[in-house]
């Protein structure tokens, strides 16, 4: 293409030519503009929505419906449960799908669900399974412990099945259904999990026709068949996905009637559309976001009890399984002096207050308090923030400060790089605060803000010292302590060092028997005892400086809804559970007709709209008409 | 726009003598060139779409099962069934070979499916919100500038020049946030949704719905661009202002618009046109940011998630996809561009 400039200095030119310009402008304009018809065509409304016109303003139209409308900022990845990642998906799973046991509402201890009872043989390796009777799929056809054997089967035959539900079905040798209502599964070893199988229960005379060689472009999304208290009805690829609630459900009718997740790209758009009413609920802001709703008319806020931790992790000296050393870590980390000395120097509290905002609890154990049965804190035994203690214990391990302040041992200095995490503001904030503390017990601390994907790959080859960092961990607690186990480590895959799970390198034979013997426990009490020991000892051992348990931001507009539950019931969440409590029990608060205002809005937005369209349509007549006047003349 | 469409006999026959000229004399090898030059920068693309995506950090593998737990065996097995394993060249053949047959590969963060599927359901919304904005601002940035540049120095030309170049200067998806806080958000006017394409508890017409929500991402490119129509139209009029030819369309006693809309304009528009057809390349691709701040269900969106996987092929593929729509047209402005102008082809 000529550079414009080179055109611009020219003398007349015939009109002809401009008249064909503005005929193919018009034609670019038109093809341009055309399309919106089709495309927006395509967003018919489902046949359940009837169009009525204060739909937008309240949750109970004239007619009665009630829809919840839950906005989230995760676009669901697949409705096929053997392929999707993302947590959306899983909530979606669980809203159509059943599964064989459940957790509870209280503390997340096994409740029964299309399971109604189940015994375990005496050596603890047999497990049989009463399936419900009269449970229908959406489809009408009866669910028979023949689907529950199907599942569990293809979970554990099929390539990606098996890569999405591995961690539920390894263990288990032999899966049978004996009779219409009964399943029996043996494992190799006495197993507890066997209580909490998060296997999706589909249909074997719809999946039977998908085998697992093309499981992965099964999208499953037009109406798939469930027996969940909720069915998929309409897909709107990045926009929004709406579900009918199952009227027979099992379980007990949800109070609803239509569910809709809507998906946006941005904490504050979807803050505003809760303001607005176009949302009921929202949650996974940020802390920020969060307090602006605080105080909201009719908007009520949860700073929910979440399962995720936050931890500075070390380098304890990056080794593969077959022993080679990998990667740069500074030597001195693997003095648990120096790592004592450092948590010494950690004020959890200021990291709380200051860079959570009080959205937490300080940390300890590996196992957030969400799980009360699971959870250890050492009580009164905590290494409280104590910079003079810390000085102190590096004196004493032999680390001098040197004439530029800096602590060394022989020829190793204390100089430290601690990554954070650049999509996380806490992230970058906490490892400052770090930074600083360290630097008053002589230790200098390289501060590198990196991405996620960046740090997993530097701390799979040990070329690093600490970063910030954090995980979020299931109801089982098995595999949060299994990072922990020295067969997480880094390996070497075709000449090349591929990472396991550990992020610290630790590999203590005292710890992984606590691991092994806690997977064959089947007393809760007996387990919650060794977890526990497990957790003190990587406590102990100053594997991670665990730095807060956060919370889950939720809100939800309370002038119209009611009867969210929380799991656990003391503090929780009200979405993204393990089960669909909310979703079942949530309904709308009785008749209380009032105007949102967004009908004026809509009003008054379509008739600006159009008052600009005819503007411009004007002009332009104007323009043409007196274009030919000057051409009459 | 509104432009004359009279002409002189005369004139006529010289824009038909030009468009023998193109088709007879060179005007088949011209043509051919820019195909050849457009086959080859869409060949330079996929060399370089490929090369860039091998090296980025990280392990494929690894990042396909995106934080599932894998046994050694797996990560192997994936290797090799994502052609990992085999040498650069080889690699090559294949991904060049799968694109030229239109497959783009397999989406790893969108449950695997197709490329060519995610990004033909997200075209449509894009090509609504770019194209419309692109049309609007070359509209109304043409209508101003042209009044700003004949008005050269007074009022209306400071204000809207310093206007323009005031939203041009402001960073997209700051500026949509604005007009989202200012007329989609309760503390604001609370005129127009906070996001999406259509509103789920429906009650709209879909096909208004949309328009609807289409308003504020649309005005927010729409204002952001005026500038670069406005400023070249200003700047062209200007060099025009004074030519010999508006003396005597003056001197034959029109009026001074008459003299602006039937003279000036039509010789001044010719730059503003290159850079309305260049823009439409980039109507596809423009709208990244706008995209994700008003939660708007196109291509931009469609990036932003594949970047937050990351998801290669899905990445791969919407690089392509942008790439090839500025090549191709381009192509197609620079064929059409001897229609207009036929000094062109002499370039």
């Amino acid at each position: 293409m000529s550079p414009s400039g080179r055109l611009t200095d020219q003398s007349a030119r015939p009109r002809r030519r401009l008249a064909a310009v503005a005929a193919l402008a018009v034609a670019a304009l038109t093809a341009l503009a055309l399309p919106s018809g089709p495309a927006a065509a395509e967003d018919s409304p489902s046949p359940s929505v009837s169009g009525s016109g204060s739909g937008g303003a309240s949750a109970v139209p004239e007619h009665g419906r009630s829809t919840f409308v839950l906005g989230v900022k995760q676009d669901i990845d697949s409705f096929n449960p053997y392929m999707g990642v993302v947590a959306t998906a899983y909530e979606v799973y669980q809203l159509v799908y059943d599964y064989l046991t459940g957790s509870s509402a209280s503390d997340f201890s096994a409740v029964p669900n299309l399971a109604e009872s189940w015994e375990t043989s005496p050596d603890g390796k047999v497990w049989t399974y009463h399936i419900r009777q009269g449970v229908k799929w959406s489809d009408g056809q009866p669910l028979t412990a023949k689907d529950v054997a199907y599942s569990f089967q293809r979970a554990k035959d099929g390539e990606q099945e098996n890569a999405q539900y591995a961690a539920y079905v390894d263990q288990i040798s032999k899966i049978e259904a004996t009779d219409a209502n009964t399943v029996v599964m043996t494992t190799e070893e006495p197993s507890p999990s066997m209580l909490r199988l998060l296997v999706p229960i589909v249909p074997e005379h719809i999946w039977r026709d998908v085998p697992s060689k093309k499981v992965k472009e099964y999208a499953n999304d037009n109406k798939p068949v469930g027996s969940g208290p909720f069915t998929l009805t309409e897909v709107k690829s990045g926009q929004y996905y709406r579900f009918a609630a199952n009227k027979s459900y099992w379980a007990g009718a949800p109070k609803i009637d239509e569910l809709i997740i809507r998906v946006f790209t941005n904490d504050e758009a979807m803050a505003n559309a809760l303001k607005k009413g176009e949302i009921d609920m929202l949650n996974d802001v940020t802390y920020g976001v969060l307090e602006s709703l605080q105080n909201q008319p009719g908007i009520t806020t949860s700073s929910s009890k979440y399962s995720g931790f936050s931890e500075i992790a070390y380098n304890l000296g990056a080794e593969t399984i077959e022993g080679k050393k990998i990667g740069n870590g500074n030597p001195a980390l693997t003095d648990k002096q120096v790592r004592l000395a450092i948590d010494y120097a950690i004020d959890r509290k200021t990291l709380l207050e200051k860079v959570l905002r009080g959205h937490g609890s300080e940390g300890s154990g590996v196992i957030p308090p969400i799980y009360p049965n699971w959870h250890w804190n050492p009580g009164g035994g905590a290494r409280g923030f104590d910079l003079a203690k810390a000085n102190s214990t590096l004196d004493a391990a032999g680390y001098v400060k040197g004439a530029d302040g800096i602590r060394a041992k022989g020829g190793t200095r204390l100089e430290l790089r601690l990554f954070g995490r650049d999509n996380s503001e806490e992230s970058k904030k906490a490892v400052e605060y770090v930074r600083d503390w360290l630097g008053q017990i002589g230790i200098k601390v390289n501060v590198q803000i990196m991405s996620e994907d960046n740090l997993t790959e530097v701390i799979g080859k040990g070329e690093y010292d600490m970063f910030q960092w954090g995980w979020v961990v299931e109801p089982d607690p098995d595999f949060q302590l299994s990072v922990f186990t020295c067969d997480q480590r880094s390996y070497t895959d075709a000449g090349e060092v591929a990472a396991g799970w550990s992020d610290s390198f630790y590999c203590n034979p005292a710890f992984d028997a606590l691991y092994k013997k806690q997977k064959t426990l089947l007393d809760p009490g007996q387990r919650a005892e060794v977890i526990k020991q497990a957790q003190q000892m990587l406590y102990d051992d100053v594997v991670y400086s665990t730095i807060w348990y956060y919370d889950n931001p939720e809100a939800y507009r309370s002038d119209r809804f009611t009867g969210l539950q929380r799991q656990p019931t003391d503090g929780g969440s009200f979405v993204f559970q393990y089960g669909t409590y909310s979703y079942r029990s949530v309904e709308p608060v009785a008749e209380k007709p009032k105007d949102e205002g967004t009908g004026l809005g809509l009003v008054l937005g379509v008739a600006g709209g159009v008052v600009g369209a005819a503007a411009v349509a004007v002009l332009v007549v104007a323009l043409r008409r007196r274009s030919t006047a000057d051409d009459r003349e | 726009m509104a432009i004359p469409a009279v002409a002189s006999a005369s004139e006529t026959a010289e824009v038909a003598a030009a468009g023998r000229r193109i088709s007879r004399a060179g005007g088949g090898r011209w043509v051919l060139r820019k195909l050849f030059g457009a086959a080859l920068t869409l060949a330079f693309v996929l060399v370089f779409n490929f090369v860039l995506f091998r090296l980025m950090p990280g392990d494929p593998a690894k990042a396909f099962l995106r934080g599932r737990a894998a046994n050694p065996e797996r990560l192997i097995q994936l290797r090799q069934q994502l052609g990992l394993g085999e040498p650069l060249p080889v690699q090559f053949w294949r991904y060049a070979m799968a694109t030229v047959s239109g497959n783009l590969g397999d989406s790893w963060s969108m449950g695997n499916r197709p490329v060519t599927e995610l990004i033909a359901e997200r075209l449509w919304p894009t090509v609504l919100l770019s194209g419309t904005s692109v049309v609007l601002a070359a509209l109304i940035g043409m209508w101003l500038g042209a009044r700003a540049g004949w008005r050269h120095g007074r009022a209306f030309d400071k204000l809207t020049s310093g206007a323009a170049i005031g939203l041009y200067s402001l960073p997209e998806w700051w500026f949509g946030l604005l007009l989202l806080l200012l007329f989609g958000s309760t503390t604001g006017l609370a005129l127009f949704p906070s996001g999406g394409m259509t509103d789920p508890r429906g009650g709209l017409n879909p096909a208004v719905d949309a328009l609807y929500h289409l308003v504020l991402p649309c005005a927010t490119l729409t204002l952001v661009y005026i500038a670069e129509y406005s400023l070249v139209m200003r700047s062209s009029v200007l060099d025009e202002r004074y030519a010999d030819y508006l003396t005597t369309a003056r001197a034959k006693g029109l009026r001074d618009d008459q003299v602006l809309s039937r003279h000036a304009l039509p010789n001044a528009l010719l730059p503003t046109l290159t850079l309305f057809f260049m823009s439409l390349g980039y109507v596809v691709s423009g709208a990244i940011t706008v995209e994700t701040v008003f939660s708007w269900p196109g291509l931009g969106y469609l990036s932003y998630e594949a970047l937050s996987g990351p998801d290669i092929p899905l990445l791969q593929g919407l690089f392509l996809v942008f790439s090839a729509s500025v090549i191709l047209l381009n192509l197609v402005a620079d064929l059409i561009y001897p229609f207009i102008d036929p000094r062109v082809r002499l370039a």
